[in-house]
């Protein structure tokens, strides 16, 4: 993949990719990425994918949630878009998404899982860190 | 909820665009088709014994020939721009169009089922069909279904077989099972 | 009373206990569970007949029965989805209240509510079985036959959208009940020697229930998920208390005589109590906003008609809604066959399962209240693998009457008819009663006509019979001078009935458009082209 990036984007990034989830890790993400993004006058994506698989998916954000984060984001000055999609995998949605904004920085939130957990459920966080063409940042809810 | 004239104009807004809705005529062709054969298959029926009041033609000729008339008064409403109110529910998006494909490979799915029962078994062909069926409907966790799938199978094999005494066909495990 | 203490005898045993939990249990989980309703899940049940005692079976079945009208009242109020037309109500008023922050109170009256109706149905069910098995017992062949000409007419012109398609339903119904041997003849069996026993009912339920919509739903995915509202502990204070037990009695009045009558049924009772409910209310200016009254009313009516559909189940044998059809089949699977001598012939069956209502309302209420949270959770099951679960139950159950493979076969072309009954919108009701009092109409017709050896006046020389060919007649005239194609409206017995059932269908669609418009016109700056096709 060609990296149109220069090295410097994890320190100075222009656009950073945030993957929510409506729970504490996506918190944690667009925590993170909000911080950097608001230092460093860089732009945010806030990605919020489903696999519109179930009736009801806890982890895709509601309107008012969503009308929420971005008022307080806006708030504090950082220039943010959110990018909801229904997808056919969340991973590939956020590694998209990255790809297209550009941007030189994602951040995602992980949890900490039993080596079976690891076997068992494919985990979103680590297929974004194992495709994603820039440098991932993993954060983990405080 | 809204007021009833809010409620009226809605609906009547909903249904005003007159098109005439043309599988309803597949619907009704086929509904005079049986009709027909069925009021057929009455005329190729003997009577029975003397004292039978009611002859076994009887209710052939009488449920054929309604479902006939009931045939071209469908056709005939369709013509006059009758749309079907198509079901609703908790799952369904009436918005898109009719997902031909999902339904297609569900169909097959089926048919290889019962194509297949009795020659491999329920214990493989149900934890097929489960499989297919998932994977039909768009799931891409192939592995995590195909375990599911034969866990369903091989259970309710042995359920049927141990705590109902039913046997299910074993098929090609006829022996391992 | 000794009837009824036998009865409770019955339903205590363990087993039994353990079967009225099972029942409750999983008819929460269906009634929870989209896609799925307990008349779906009494279809893939029916194989358990074949093992289960018919106590125990029908026990279990009544409790599914009552577990899907709590879950669906859950998913009513927490997703703004009605599941049937009966939780329209629910769904609009208990939505608004959950939207506002009382999730909590919605689901307490709709549980409570409920409870309270299903026990009060169930205890003039204890009084008026015997009462009117009594009376229908000395009905002759041709009142019989008469009463179930009404229940075709009523089930057909009531339900539905337009009483063209409720025909074309039950007389498809009727001609697939006509396949199999008469008097010695094969009839419509097209040659085929598996034909000649017919078509079992369970096949034909199985496919049109289960094969049918789930086909219909795979084909119509809603692929956005919808926004649910998170839930506590659901609990009420002394003014929703306060608020509440007038409009739970009123709704039971109301729902009760709905659902005893042929295809009564519970959509008309909900609406009537909605329209009662905010005439009476001292906040009527909270009506349409989240009154408490509007989601106590409808959610008693609601089970009250429940329980009244079990009257004439139980003396006549008349099934008038999906559920109550295929509990019909349980009972008949068993060799039973139900009708004006089942109290006489099987009063431990009759007095068992009353008695087990009252059972599986008290373990309802105590499995909801606390438990709503946890029923929440079922929505996240993915569709694929419900689905396709629903798939494979309703395949297995299929085989398992026969153990052929050709009955798989008509059971993929009885869904593809179930598929195609729900694009045209076609009621299923009226074929599923058509299949199965097809032939009991036809025997009871053979033996009026034997008795009065061939004279076909016999059909209206008994009193009641020629009250219910008036009543018939009645119907028609009376559909006929509202307009083709329409139902009866109740608008005509609510003074003020501001909504007919084609406004109840009309407001479901306008929740659903509001839900769309929620979701669109928010101010989402990337509002990607995928979003398109997630509407």
């Amino acid at each position: 993949m060609t990296a149109p990036h220069p090295t410097g984007g994890i320190v100075d990034p222009t656009c950073v990719v945030a993957a929510y989830s409506a729970d504490e890790f996506g918190r944690a993400a667009v925590a993170a990425a909000a911080e950097l993004a608001s230092a460093r006058a860089a732009r945010l994506l806030v990605v919020n994918a489903t696999k519109g698989e179930a009736l009801v998916d806890t982890r895709f954000a509601a309107d008012d949630e969503i009308v929420g984060l971005l008022d307080e984001l806006r708030a504090r000055g950082i220039d943010v878009e959110v990018q909801r999609e229904v997808v056919l995998d969340v991973a590939d949605a956020v590694v998209r998404a990255a790809q297209e904004a550009r941007a030189d920085l994602v951040v995602v939130g992980v949890r900490p899982r039993s080596p079976v957990g690891k076997a068992l459920l494919g985990s979103v966080a680590q297929r974004v860190i194992l495709d994603a063409h820039c440098p991932v940042l993993a954060v983990r809810p405080s | 909820m809204s007021t009833s004239t809010d409620l009226t104009e809605r609906v009547s807004a909903d249904t005003s665009p007159r098109i005439v809705d043309r599988a309803q005529y597949g619907l009704a062709a086929f509904l005079v088709l049986s009709g027909g054969y069925v009021v057929y298959d009455g005329t190729t029926l003997g009577d029975a014994f003397a004292d039978q009041p009611v002859q076994p033609w009887a209710l052939s000729y009488a449920v054929g020939g309604v479902l006939l008339l009931l045939g071209l008064g469908l056709g005939a409403a369709t013509a006059r721009g009758d749309r079907a109110e198509a079901e609703d529910g908790e799952d369904i998006d009436l918005s898109g169009s009719t997902d031909v494909r999902t339904v297609g490979l569900l169909a097959l799915v089926l048919i290889a089922n019962l194509a297949l029962i009795d020659r491999l078994g329920w214990a493989i062909t149900g934890a097929l069909l489960f499989t297919g069926a998932c994977g039909a409907l768009g799931s891409r966790t192939w592995l995590r279904n195909l375990a599911v799938g034969v866990a369903l199978s091989v259970g309710s094999f042995y359920l049927f077989y141990s705590v109902l005494g039913v046997p299910l066909p074993a098929g090609v495990l006829d022996g391992v099972l | 009373m000794d009837l009824l203490l036998q009865g409770f005898e019955t339903a205590l045993t363990p087993e039994n206990l353990l079967f009225a939990l099972l029942g409750v249990l999983l008819g929460t989980a269906v009634g929870v569970m989209p896609g799925i309703g307990p008349a779906m899940a009494l279809a893939l049940l029916l194989p358990i007949t074949y093992t289960v005692g018919v106590d125990s079976a029908i026990i279990m079945f009544a409790g599914i029965y009552y577990g899907g009208m709590y879950g669906g009242s859950t998913t009513s109020i927490l997703l703004n989805t009605p599941g049937e037309s009966s939780s329209v109500i629910t769904a609009i008023e208990g939505n608004k209240m959950a939207k506002a922050g009382r999730a909590s109170q919605a689901l307490a009256t709709a549980a409570v509510g409920s409870f309270v109706a299903g026990t009060i149905g169930t205890v003039l069910l204890w009084v008026l079985v015997p009462s009117v098995a009594d009376v229908v017992v000395q009905l002759g062949a041709p009142s019989y036959f008469a009463v179930m000409v009404l229940a075709f007419f009523a089930v057909t012109m009531v339900l539905g959208t337009s009483r063209l398609r409720g025909f074309i339903s039950l007389f498809l119904g009727l001609g697939i009940a006509l396949v199999g041997t008469s008097t010695g003849q094969a009839r419509m069996t097209f040659g085929q020697p598996l034909l000649a026993d017919g078509i079992d009912v369970v096949v034909v339920a199985v496919g049109i229930f289960a094969i049918g919509e789930a086909l219909w739903v795979a084909a119509h995915l809603r692929r956005k998920p919808l926004e649910i509202i998170p839930v506590g502990q659901p609990w009420m204070s002394r003014s929703d208390w306060k608020r509440s037990w007038k409009p739970w009695l009123r709704g039971t009045a109301l729902g009760f005589p709905f659902g005893a009558l042929p295809a009564g049924g519970a959509e008309v009772p909900t609406f009537l109590s909605y329209a009662a409910e905010r005439r009476l209310s001292k906040h009527p200016e909270e009506f349409g906003k989240g009154a408490i009254e509007g989601v106590a009313g409808p959610e008693a009516a609601n089970n009250a008609s429940a329980a009244g559909t079990l009257l004439p189940l139980l003396t006549l044998g008349l099934p008038t809604t999906a559920t109550a059809t295929i509990m019909l089949v349980a009972i008949q699977s068993y060799g039973i066959q139900p009708g004006p001598q089942l109290l006489d012939s099987e009063p431990g069956l009759v007095w068992g399962l009353l008695a087990s209502l009252v059972i599986a309302n008290a373990l309802l209420l105590v499995i909801n209240l606390p438990m709503a949270p946890l029923w929440a959770k079922l929505l996240q099951i993915p569709r694929p693998q419900l689905y396709a679960g629903i798939l494979f139950f309703a395949t297995l159950g299929a085989y398992t009457v026969n153990f052929q493979a050709f009955d798989l076969a008509l059971l993929l072309l009885l869904g593809v008819l179930g598929f195609a009954m729900r694009r045209f919108g076609l009621p299923v009701l009226p074929l599923i009663v058509g299949v199965i009092l097809g032939p009991t109409m036809e025997s009871k017709l053979t033996e009026a006509l034997s008795i009065s050896q061939g004279d076909v006046s016999t059909l209206w020389s008994e009193p009641v019979a020629v009250v219910v060919y008036a009543v018939i007649a009645l119907m028609l005239v009376l559909s006929t001078v509202r307009g083709a194609g329409g139902r009866p409206s109740p608008a005509a017995v609510v003074p003020d009935g501001a909504t007919g059932p084609d406004g109840i269908h009309g407001t479901a669609r306008t929740a659903s458009i509001d839900r769309v418009e929620h979701g669109s016109d928010r101010s989402i700056d990337e509002a990607t082209e995928p979003e398109e096709s997630l509407r």
